[in-house]
């Protein structure tokens, strides 16, 4: 084979190679959510004043330098509550399987805190895995927080220290600049969390 | 002959009868520790009436706890919420699930150090079924 005939080899291999790229390129759209909502456009979180499950006080930007996913409950929830933890904490365990990083933080925001004290948020949320955080607080300073983010919470009836309370059942997706980014609605599934996290926080 | 044939009948009734699922069970029973530093949990078990009739829990009490409601946890437009059961009905030859997300014993207050629990089913005052589990993690 000649110099003009190897040239001409070349040239096509190469061109084969880009044809292929670009088909698979053009067939291939990126991949999207199956389940979670992201927001167009993040939004920023209202200013709070809160503790965190040692104590120390933390505002809006104790949500900052992570990605977080948070979920508004109850230490006193015997089902719902440690259901979601353990769906979230499953699901960064098996992001983690996956060699995925960085690994999103859970953070618990007590929705009852009138029994949510620092010292029992610590016992609980430690629980469901490392590095996790709680929020306890202040009822009007928590109340800042919900209604910033469309939260709804509501103690139920009851006439003893038994009480429930009814509360928003979304997880929250917060980006490391501290914003609102996008959101999974119940009922919550490890799968979906493995699908679409390493999606969402791709996308930032 | 004579003889042998209602003796082979009875025998017959025997193992018949020996086949007979109980008439009230409970399976795949779960009790979790209570997580640290709280003094509840959740229970969760297959209740099956094997019976052709059908059986109305009233209430359920276990030594372990001081207290024990029968609850359901639902979804509704986003929020999560709880439900007290109140009497539960379980048809003939039917089962009720109580699983994560959905019915579930809500126990309150253990009583002590315990490693296993003792659960007493009531329909009115006649306890109809107890069972026993180890709690599990």
């Amino acid at each position: 084979m000649g110099p003009r005939n190897i040239f001409i080899a070349s040239v096509a291999v190469i061109a084969i190679a880009l044809g292929t790229w670009l088909s698979f390129k053009v067939a291939s759209p990126p991949p999207v959510p199956q389940v979670a909502t992201v927001l167009p456009v993040a939004g920023e979180l209202p200013e709070f004043s809160l503790l965190d499950h040692n104590g120390d006080p933390v505002g809006r930007d104790v949500f900052k330098g992570h990605w977080d996913l948070v979920f508004f409950g109850f230490t006193h929830c015997p089902d719902i509550c440690p259901l979601t933890l353990q769906v979230l904490n499953s699901a960064k365990n098996q992001l983690a399987a996956d060699g995925f990083t960085p690994l999103p933080r859970i953070v618990l925001v007590s929705v009852d805190p009138e029994r949510d004290t620092p010292e029992s948020l610590a016992q609980y949320v430690a629980y469901f895995g490392d590095d996790n955080l709680g929020i306890t607080g202040d009822l009007a300073e928590l109340l800042k927080l919900t209604n910033g983010l469309g939260i709804f919470f509501e103690k139920t009836a009851s006439d003893d220290e038994n009480y429930s309370v009814d509360h928003s059942a979304v997880v929250l997706v917060i980006n490391p600049d501290g914003q609102f980014q996008a959101l999974f609605s119940a009922p919550h599934e490890i799968e979906n969390f493995v699908h679409d996290l390493p999606i969402i926080m791709s996308r930032q | 002959m004579k003889r042998i044939i209602p003796v082979l009948l009875l025998a017959l009734l025997g193992c018949a009868c020996s086949q007979d699922p109980a008439p009230f069970v409970a399976s795949d029973v779960v009790v979790s520790k209570p997580k640290p530093g709280m003094n509840m949990t959740a229970g969760y078990l297959t209740l099956s009436n094997n019976a052709s009739q059908p059986i109305v829990i009233t209430h359920v009490a276990s030594p372990q706890f001081e207290s024990v409601e029968l609850h359901e946890s639902v979804i509704e437009d986003g929020m999560a919420r709880m439900y007290p059961l109140g009497d539960l009905t379980i048809l003939a030859k039917s089962s009720v699930v109580f699983q994560p997300g959905g019915k579930h014993l809500m126990l309150m207050r253990p009583v002590g150090e315990f490693d296993t629990v003792s659960l007493d089913f009531y329909a009115g005052e006649a306890v109809v079924l107890t069972v026993n589990v180890a709690l599990s993690d």
